[in-house]
């Protein structure tokens, strides 16, 4: 597959080239490419210190590439960061947001804060979204589960209506219920038209919902996988790739 | 559409996103308890300084009025039970410092240093150097004025404040949501939370510092001073704190750090830079003073009385013609030795006075790389309780010492008889207008 | 036993890995010896300037020609206080007090010329002493390293590791506890090392360990403060700013606070008022240079009487010397009753300051550290009675020759008739009644009784401390 030879229509929201990245001196990522379109959801599977962190840094300008590049929405990050945040929300591993605050006090700051103005039913809509019940909406997110948080954080990257996302190990944490309806969620949203670039470790979630997936090791891009029009990719032979050991 | 209007709109929407950005900081900042405790606190201490400064100004305006009566009724007492010249050598006069309108701000050297004297038409350097100073443990301990709470206690407050800015947020797995949602510049929120934090600080230090002035009637240029050199010492450790918090380091160590820098400029350049410029100006020792003097007075018992005149004349030329001393005791002589006890001294006494000046005068100087300390002398001299007041006040009393020599030497030369009715024009001591 | 050595053990590891902690440690520890040099070369370059100048104020008096015995009562003498060895480690009042009074007679002066008035003034605490850095800055140290100790495991899950392998809260409080004071006593070292060459110098022992023990104490009181953060506070940076909040009040707000209050609470009159008062308790006990003055009339009758003769020119005593030392006597007897009345003053004032110290062991720990380096307000007093005994001895002295030696007819005329002045000059000889003036500091015992209250108070913050540490330990949760 050659990443030039896309049409304009398909046009990758998120793109990797021959990224390289060191972390005190360290060759983190070495050469990785990939893209993600629009209606898209990729996985980017990877053990512990497989890169995925990394590469999901790299796209929101925290740590630099050393070469290579990484482009968002057609801006490359390296010379237009700001405007390349503009184009993505971002949803941290452990989704913290502030414990003093209720969860539409925290959803109005960070909206602020991204220079947005959304009304009280607007946010209520998104929270009704991620269906966190309305008698917690107006209790202190300290006394919020880890799934509620994780909600609350959802709810601020549907608010955002960017056309790209970043998750972060969003289901790390997660019990299989909560798990289920959020892959629902991230698949809506892709439906939707969203280009939404997942890091993980969880094999099996990574084939429920991401149309194609990205095997990362040691730094590099070792495999891609593609979900077959209509279907799923099979979890067996990702589950083969990624640990080659446990399966054989 | 050119692309000027495009620019024309963005920087109309920049300037709107700055005040929208300020808002949405400062309501999210008004949710924080933490913060408010914070200033309350502040308030408080600061409150407290001032009142405490308020309290000592009262006491010393209250000590001086009744100084100045009983110094009248003891005067009034002497020239009653004393004859003549005996009169004179018993009566002493009040001289005294009084506290200006913002002394309350910042006390200063009053604490140590003599601000009230009572001397004699005697040798002078005799009596200046006594100390009527307070509680030498209260001395020590020092007061908690304005001045130190403001150049001591206030960076801590704002290093206990800001240097979490960064690092605390990173802790609670927030920092990295922030800056990738932070539209625009990302250094802004930093920027604007340090900003907004260190503006209440100040605002709650700076309010009972206005109410207090207002209230002892300082002179607007002198608080409006106050206020700016505040303002710049409270932008001055923002600006190290938001620095140092954005190194990427745990909040433990950049605490550490700024503690260590607040150490190093409040006490360790301080305490050295006083040892340096203490040996880099040699000053002749107090004692060495007062020894020259009384050996000086006292050689005058002994020396031919022609020679004691003789040096008395070359300073009052005027009164050659009456130096004849016949009596083994005559008191033109026993003052004339006297005066020529100071001018034997006056050498080593200017020395001692011109030391503490270019003393001070280095101390000033190192006070540019000690903010602390800079901000501490700087309330002081607008106080007018640094070290040049002081010596200010030594040299009125040298002067006012001088115009009593000069009131009592044509009566003691002519040998006029001292009617308690030529003590009318005496001379009295007269502080220093109020307000400069 | 040994679970606590391996916990200790385990916090030492992490502190010698930690480059904060060793950082820290390592300015601490240049702090100590640079004030410790500095204040040492100080305090024994001042030693030896004013036992230098003790002894050529001494030999100028000896040196005195032959003259009137009452000038000499007048040429006066000074005396110097020469600072205890101890005081290289705190040297206290010094700064802040006179340390040359001018003694003559029929005047008590004040002490002259203190260093702090003739330095740069560069603020407070540019008089850093070793007892300051202890005081100030050792507390600071204890807070970083301390902080940690229990929230650091708990941050990190190991507390609960540690709790579900079976290791009660209050063992594990105590390793740490144990690892904390470790690090207090070889902070101590220098301090001890001061006190060891004190003790060489002349300084008594008992004092010199007393020291030692009383910043042991408030250092001890202040890793208790950090233990007991370290285990309530569930945050590392929440225990570190309260600690550092709590160091802000106790060591710089209360104890400038404690001297506003005191002033307020035990206002004292200053020299000058008190002494218009005494001025005019003074004009009641008559003019000493005045024989006639009615207030000696009595002195006067008698003397005739016992010598039975009618005029005083006919008695063997020179009446003018006799009414010199009556009048200084008398003098003297207000003089100290109001010096008295003053340093009673000065002492209650400093005893409401002290009381403080239940606030906050900053003025506690100096206190003591004051009494025990014998640099304290006591000692000052002290100097001050010794000063004014001399000056009694000697001025009494001359007026006792001036009584024995002079002829009252010489001594009347001598203002007018050039011959009976030479003749009311005594022998140089004379002048050696003057007592060698030595201040010698408390004795050991007397140091430790004065800084009595202050023990009680750290003994009682450090209880209070580990009984709540007791306390919380039985409750320790992950």
């Amino acid at each position: 597959m050659n990443p030039s030879v896309t049409s304009l229509a398909h046009m990758p929201k998120l793109q990797a080239e021959q990224l390289r990245v060191l972390r005190s001196g360290k060759e983190v990522l070495s050469g990785v490419s990939f893209n993600v379109a629009g209606g898209e959801v990729y996985g980017l599977l990877g053990g512990n210190g497989a890169g995925k962190s990394t590469t999901l840094a790299a796209f929101l300008g925290f740590v630099p590439a050393a070469s290579g590049r990484v482009v968002v929405d057609g801006l490359d990050v390296g010379s237009d960061l700001a405007a390349a945040r503009r184009a993505m929300a971002y949803l941290p591993e452990a989704a913290s947001l502030y414990e003093h605050l209720d969860a539409r006090e925290n959803l109005d700051y960070f909206l602020q804060l991204a220079d947005m103005r959304c009304s009280a039913d607007e946010i209520d809509l998104a929270l009704d979204r991620v269906s966190l019940g309305a008698e917690a909406r107006g209790l202190k997110l300290r006394s919020y589960s880890k799934g509620m948080r994780q909600k609350v954080a959802i709810a601020l990257a549907i608010l955002r209506d960017t056309g790209i996302l970043l998750l972060d190990e969003p289901t790390s944490g997660l019990d299989p219920t909560a798990i289920d309806e959020f892959h629902g969620l991230v698949r809506g949203l892709a439906d939707a038209g969203k280009a939404i670039l997942m890091v993980t470790h969880d094999v099996y979630g990574a084939c429920q919902v991401a149309d194609r997936i990205g095997l990362l090791r040691g730094g590099q891009l070792v495999a891609q996988f593609e979900a077959p029009p209509g279907g799923r990719i099979d979890t067996e032979t990702v589950h083969r790739a990624f640990s080659p050991r446990a399966a054989a | 559409m050119g692309r000027r209007t495009v620019e024309a709109m963005s920087a109309r929407s920049a300037s709107a996103s700055v005040w929208s950005a300020l808002r949405r900081e400062a309501a999210f900042l008004a949710r924080d308890r933490s913060a408010w405790a914070w200033w309350l606190v502040v308030l408080f201490l600061s409150v407290l300084a001032v009142s405490a400064g308020l309290n000592e100004v009262h006491r010393q305006k209250a000590t001086i009025a009744h100084l100045v009566e009983a110094d009248r009724a003891e005067r009034m007492a002497v020239l009653k039970t004393r004859k003549e010249w005996s009169a004179v050598y018993h009566s002493f006069h009040l001289t005294y410092d009084p506290p200006s309108e913002f002394a309350f701000a910042a006390l200063g050297r009053r604490d140590d240093a003599a601000w009230k004297h009572r001397v004699r038409m005697l040798a002078l350097e005799g009596q200046i150097h006594e100390r009527d100073a307070g509680h030498p443990v209260l001395a020590l301990v020092g007061r908690f004025d304005f001045a130190f709470f403001a150049a001591f206690v206030l960076p801590l407050v704002l290093i206990v404040l800001l240097h979490g800015l960064r690092a605390g947020e990173r802790v609670a797995g927030r920092h990295d949501l922030l800056v990738a949602t932070a539209a625009g510049d990302s250094g802004r929120l930093w920027r604007l939370r340090a900003g907004l934090r260190a503006t209440v600080v100040f605002s709650a230090a700076v309010l009972p510092l206005v109410v207090a002035a207002g209230l002892s009637g300082t002179a607007a240029p002198t608080l409006l001073a106050a206020c700016a050199l505040l303002f710049a010492y409270v932008l001055f450790w923002t600006l190290v704190c938001a620095v140092l918090a954005a190194w990427q380091q745990t909040a433990e160590v950049i605490l550490a750090a700024l503690v260590a820098l607040w150490i190093l400029l409040g006490v360790v350049v301080p305490a050295a830079g006083r040892i340096a410029i203490d040996r880099t100006v040699p000053m002749p020792s107090g004692a060495d003073i007062v020894m020259t003097q009384r050996e000086a007075v006292n050689a005058g018992w002994d020396l031919p009385k022609a020679n004691t005149m003789a040096a008395f004349v070359e300073r009052h030329p005027q009164w050659a013609a009456y130096t004849a001393v016949e009596r083994p005791f005559e008191w033109k002589w026993y003052f004339a030795f006297q005066q020529v006890g100071d001018q034997k001294a006056q050498a080593l006494s200017e020395a001692y006075t011109d030391g503490r000046m270019e003393r001070d005068r280095l101390a000033g100087w190192l006070a540019l790389i000690a903010p602390p300390v800079l901000l501490e002398r700087a309330l002081q001299v607008l106080a007018r309780t640094d070290v040049r007041a002081s010596l200010a006040y030594e040299a009125r009393v040298r002067d006012f010492h001088a115009s009593l020599r000069e009131f009592y030497y044509p009566k003691l030369f002519r040998d006029d008889r001292l009617e308690p009715a030529a003590l009318e024009g005496l001379p009295e001591f007269s502080p220093r207008a109020a307000g400069r | 036993m040994i679970r606590l050595r391996v916990i200790a053990g385990a916090e030492w590891r992490y502190w010698l890995r930690s480059r904060l902690v060793l950082g820290s440690a390592l300015l601490m520890a240049g702090l100590l010896l640079a004030t410790t040099a500095v204040t040492t070369l100080r305090m024994q370059g001042e030693a030896a300037e004013r036992t230098h100048h003790q002894d050529k104020a001494e030999a100028a008096f000896l040196a005195q020609p032959a003259r009137h015995p009452h000038r000499m009562v007048h040429y006066g003498h000074y005396v110097f206080r020469t600072p205890t060895p101890l005081a290289g480690f705190d040297p206290g009042l010094d700064p802040v007090t006179g340390q040359s009074i001018f003694l003559e007679g029929h005047r008590q002066n004040t002490p002259m010329f203190a260093p702090s008035g003739a330095s740069a003034d560069l603020g407070g605490f540019s008089w850093l002493s070793p007892a300051m850095v202890y005081q100030l800055f050792g507390p600071l140290l204890v807070i970083l390293l301390g902080h940690g100790l229990i929230a650091r495991e708990r941050e990190a899950g190991t507390l609960a590791t540690l709790l579900a392998q079976g290791a009660p809260g209050r063992l594990l409080l105590a390793g740490k506890a144990a690892a904390l004071l470790s690090v207090i006593v070889l902070m101590s070292l220098p301090l001890a090392l001061s006190a060891a060459l004190a003790v060489r110098d002349g300084d008594p022992p008992l004092a010199a360990v007393a020291l030692v023990g009383v910043y042991l104490l408030y250092l001890s009181i202040w890793g208790a403060l950090a233990l007991l953060a370290s285990a309530l506070l569930r945050r590392r940076t929440a225990v570190l700013a309260a600690l550092a909040t709590l160091w802000v009040v106790l060591t710089l707000v209360l104890p400038a606070v404690a001297v506003s209050a005191t002033s307020n609470a035990a206002p004292m009159a200053g020299k000058l008022e008190t002494d218009l008062v005494m001025l005019s308790d003074l004009r009641k006990l008559g003019d000493g240079y005045n024989v006639n003055d009615p207030a000696f009339a009595r002195l006067r009758a008698e003397l005739l009487a016992e010598h039975g003769v009618q005029r005083v020119e006919d008695l063997p005593v020179n009446l003018r010397g006799l009414v010199a030392q009556a009048s200084e006597q008398k003098l003297t007897d207000t003089l100290n009753t109001y010096a008295r009345a003053q340093m009673a003053a000065e002492t209650r004032q400093a005893i409401v300051l002290a009381s403080h110290g239940w606030f906050t062991p900053l003025l506690a720990v100096a206190d003591a550290s004051r009494a025990l380096a014998g640099t304290d307000l006591a000692h000052h007093h002290r100097f001050l009675q010794e000063a004014e005994a001399l000056r009694f001895a000697f001025v009494q002295g001359l007026n006792r020759v001036h009584a024995e030696k002079l002829s009252f007819s010489d001594d009347i005329r001598r203002s007018s008739d050039a011959q009976a002045e030479a003749r009311t000059r005594v022998d140089a000889s004379h002048w050696r009644l003057l007592d060698r003036f030595v201040f010698e500091p408390d004795a050991a015992g007397s140091r430790l009784a004065r800084s009595q209250s202050q023990w009680l108070m750290l003994c009682a913050w450090f209880a209070v401390l580990v009984g709540a540490g007791a306390w919380v330990g039985g409750r320790l949760k992950p």
